[in-house]
C-alpha cells in the first residue's frame, strides 16, 4: 500500500478561494477549516454555486487557495509539483462525476485498465486486476461492454469501481447520484459507504441529495463558500431511501 | 500501442478512410514524382549511358545533348581524325524534326548516326531492326504506343517517306522522345553536309584519355572534348538542373498537404474529445502517455495510407502507362522505403503540431 494512504488524507485551514475579473472579487470559498479523517464518509451539501465542486477540487489539489492552507496526506499542497500531483491522482485519488465521464471508446474493462497503467501498476497484470474489481462490484459480464451500452446505474457502478481501481485512500466524488434514479442512486452510495467502512477509504461527497445525509459519518452545509451548519437535525432526509432499496443492497452482499 | 489510440481513430470510420485517403494520395503523388524522376533520368541520359564511347567531342562550350546546341564541322572532324591516338570518330547528328502521320504532326528528337559502325544507334531495340537504309526509321517504344505507330508503318518527316523499322527503349526524355535515321539522311534533311552534332571518338591508348581530351582542344580549334564518363554526368546535371526543382516544389506541397491533413484530423480528434482527455489528466494520465497517444495515431495513420498507396500505386502506373506511354515510370524499393520513411517523418511532425492542442485542455473541465 501507498506510504501516503496511511495518513489522513485531506486537512484544510482556514481556506479561502476567490476569483477576480474586472476589479471584482468572487468568493467560491470562505473560511473553511475541517479534516477529512481515513475511513470517514463526508457529505457536503448545497446549492448549485455554493461551492462544493470548488472544494472538492482544492481536496484533489486541482486548484490552490487564494487565503489559507490545504494539506493533502500531512504535505501542504502548495509544495508539490505538477509531477508530483499527477502522481498523487494517479495512485492516491479516486474521482466520481456526475456524468460519470467513462472513455466511450473503451471497453468497461479497458476503462479500468487505463487507471491501472497511470498507477505504475505492471502492464500485463492489468487484465486480471481489473476482472477482479469488476467482480469485487459484480459487474464482471459488463467487462466488454462499451459505456454507451450501460445503463446508468451501470455506469456509475464502473465509475466506483474505476475510482478505487489504483488503491486510493480518498475518493472525492461530485454529484454521484445527480443523474440516476433512486434505486441506482441507493446502490452506488451503499457502495461507497462500504468502501469506506471495510477497506478505510475516506469518501467526500459534493451533493444536494439529502437522501445521502443517512451515509455519512459527517455532513457540511455549503452556503455562499461558507460552512453553515455541520449535521443539524434538518438534514434528515426528506425521502429517505426504502426498506426495499435497502434489501436489494443486502441481496447484492 | 495504446487502445485508446486505435478506438478513438475507429470510432469515426468514414473521417479515418477519408484522411488515410487523403495521405494515401499525397503518398501515391510523392511516389509518382519520384518514379517519374527515376523514369525521365533514366531516359534522357540512356541514350549517351548506353552508347559508349572514349571521348564525346562537341563544339566549345557545349556540355550536353540535352539542351543547348553544338556544331561540329566537316573539317573539323578530319583534323581529329588525322590526331596520332585517334583510331575512329563516329559523327552523330541530333535534330527536332516534325512526324507527319494522317495529317497530324508529332516532334521527335531525330538522331542521325553513322550505320556502318552503329556508334549513336538506339540502346535498346524493343521490336523490329536498326535502320539499314536513309528511308527507314527507328521510333521510340512510347512514342510509337502514343501515336499508334507499328513496324511497317510509313510516316512523313517533310516530304521524305520513311518506314518504321524498329521501336526502341531507353529513349524516353519525357518531353521529347529519340528516334533514329541514317546520318546521311538526318544530313540532307537538315542541309548542311557533313555537319554533326557531337563526335564518338575512339581511341588507340585509353590509358592517356585526358590527355588525347586536351590534344584534341589544342588542335583543333573550336571543339570541346570529355571523357564518356564526364559527358554522362554533364547530362545528368543538366537533366537535373532542369526537372528536379519542379519535382522538389510539387513533392514539397504534397508533403504540406500530408501534414496539414494529419494535423486537422488529429488535432479535431483531440478537440472533439476534449473532456476525454480531460478525464484521462484527472486521473493521473502523464504528458508523455497523452503525446505519445497521438503520435502513435499519426503513426497509425501514416502506415495506414503508405500501405494504400503501395497498393494503388502500381496499378495507377500501369494505367498511366496505357494513357499516357510517354510518361516513363521507374519505382525501386529503394525509392519506395525513402518516400515511406519521409511520410512517417511527416505524420511524426503532423502529431507534434496537433500535440499543442492538449495544451488546451484543462482538468477542470471535467468537473464543469
Amino acid at each position: 500500500m501507498n506510504v501516503l494512504n496511511q495518513k489522513n488524507p485531506v486537512r484544510l485551514s482556514d481556506v479561502t478561494k476567490y476569483f477576480e475579473s474586472g476589479g471584482n472579487r468572487t468568493y467560491a470559498l470562505k473560511n473553511i477549516s475541517l479534516e477529512v479523517g481515513r475511513g470517514e464518509l463526508i457529505l457536503f451539501l448545497g446549492p448549485s454555486g455554493s461551492g462544493k465542486t470548488t472544494l472538492l477540487t482544492m481536496m484533489a489539489g486541482l486548484i490552490k487557495p487564494s487565503k489559507g492552507s490545504v494539506f493533502l496526506f500531512n504535505r501542504k499542497v502548495d509544495t508539490y509539483s505538477p509531477k508530483e500531483l499527477q502522481k498523487l491522482r494517479a495512485c492516491s485519488l479516486g474521482f466520481i462525476f456526475q456524468t460519470f465521464l467513462l472513455i466511450d471508446s473503451l471497453t468497461v474493462l479497458e476503462n479500468l485498465r487505463v487507471v491501472l497503467r497511470f498507477s505504475g501498476y505492471p502492464r500485463k497484470e492489468t487484465n486480471q486486476k481489473a476482472i477482479r474489481l469488476l467482480q469485487q462490484f459484480h459487474i464482471e459480464e459488463l467487462a466488454g461492454k462499451f459505456p454507451v451500452c450501460l445503463s446508468q446505474g451501470e455506469k456509475q457502478r464502473v465509475a466506483v469501481a474505476r475510482a478505487v481501481a489504483n488503491d486510493a485512500s480518498l475518493i472525492l466524488a461530485d454529484e454521484p447520484t445527480g443523474s440516476l434514479e433512486s434505486k441506482q442512486g441507493f446502490e452506488v452510495i451503499s457502495l461507497l459507504k462500504k468502501l469506506s467502512e471495510t477497506e478505510d477509504k475516506s469518501v467526500v461527497i459534493a451533493s444536494h441529495d439529502l437522501r445521502i445525509v443517512e451515509f455519512a459519518d459527517r455532513v457540511f452545509r455549503l452556503e455562499d463558500g461558507s460552512i453553515r451548519g455541520n449535521r443539524p437535525a434538518s438534514f434528515r432526509p426528506l425521502k429517505p431511501y426504502s426498506a426495499s432499496e435497502h434489501q436489494i443492497f443486502a441481496g447484492n452482499g | 500501442m495504446e487502445v485508446y489510440a486505435i478506438r478513438t481513430l475507429r470510432s469515426q470510420p468514414l473521417r479515418l478512410a477519408m484522411t488515410v485517403g487523403g495521405v494515401a494520395l499525397c503518398v501515391i503523388l510523392m511516389l509518382f514524382l519520384i518514379s517519374v524522376y527515376k523514369g525521365v533520368a533514366d531516359g534522357s541520359v540512356e541514350y549517351v549511358r548506353h552508347n559508349h564511347t572514349d571521348l564525346w567531342v562537341l563544339q566549345c562550350n557545349a556540355t550536353n545533348i540535352l539542351r543547348g546546341s553544338s556544331f561540329v564541322t566537316a573539317s573539323q572532324e578530319k583534323s581529329i581524325r588525322e590526331l596520332p591516338d585517334v583510331k575512329s570518330v563516329s559523327p552523330v547528328l541530333l535534330v527536332l524534326a516534325s512526324v507527319q502521320k494522317d495529317g497530324k504532326e508529332k516532334t521527335v528528337f531525330l538522331t542521325g548516326y553513322d550505320i556502318t559502325k552503329g556508334s549513336g544507334g538506339p540502346p535498346q531495340l524493343a521490336l523490329g531492326r536498326h535502320v539499314q537504309r536513309d528511308d527507314e526509321i527507328v521510333l521510340d517504344r512510347s512514342f510509337a504506343a502514343k501515336f499508334g505507330f507499328d513496324i511497317g508503318d510509313v510516316l512523313h518527316i517533310q516530304e521524305h517517306r520513311m518506314k518504321v523499322v524498329g521501336i526502341s527503349r531507353g529513349t524516353n526524355a519525357f518531353v521529347i522522345q529519340y528516334a533514329f535515321a541514317t546520318l546521311r539522311f538526318t544530313r540532307k534533311l537538315v542541309g548542311f553536309p557533313g555537319i554533326a552534332t557531337c563526335l564518338m571518338v575512339e581511341t588507340n591508348n585509353r590509358e592517356s584519355l585526358g590527355k588525347i581530351a586536351q590534344q584534341i582542344k589544342e588542335k583543333v580549334r573550336g571543339v570541346e572534348a570529355y571523357t564518356h564518363e564526364a559527358f554522362l554526368k554533364n547530362n545528368i546535371r543538366e537533366m537535373e538542373s532542369g526537372f528536379l526543382p519542379l519535382l522538389y516544389t510539387v513533392a514539397a506541397i504534397g508533403g504540406v498537404v500530408l501534414t496539414v491533413i494529419l494535423s486537422l484530423l488529429l488535432s479535431v480528434n483531440i478537440l472533439e474529445r476534449r473532456k476525454d482527455f480531460s478525464v484521462l489528466k484527472t486521473l493521473g494520465a502523464t504528458g508523455l502517455f497523452l503525446k505519445k497517444m497521438i503520435i502513435e495515431q499519426a503513426l497509425l495513420i501514416s502506415s495506414g495510407a503508405s500501405l494504400t498507396a503501395l497498393f494503388l500505386f502500381f496499378p495507377l502506373v500501369h494505367v498511366i502507362g496505357i494513357l499516357s506511354p510517354e510518361v516513363s515510370v521507374k519505382a525501386t524499393i529503394v525509392h519506395i522505403i525513402g518516400v515511406i520513411f519521409v511520410v512517417q517523418v511527416m505524420s511524426f511532425f503532423s502529431a507534434l503540431i496537433s500535440i499543442q492542442k492538449l495544451r488546451q485542455i484543462y482538468i477542470l473541465e471535467v468537473f464543469r
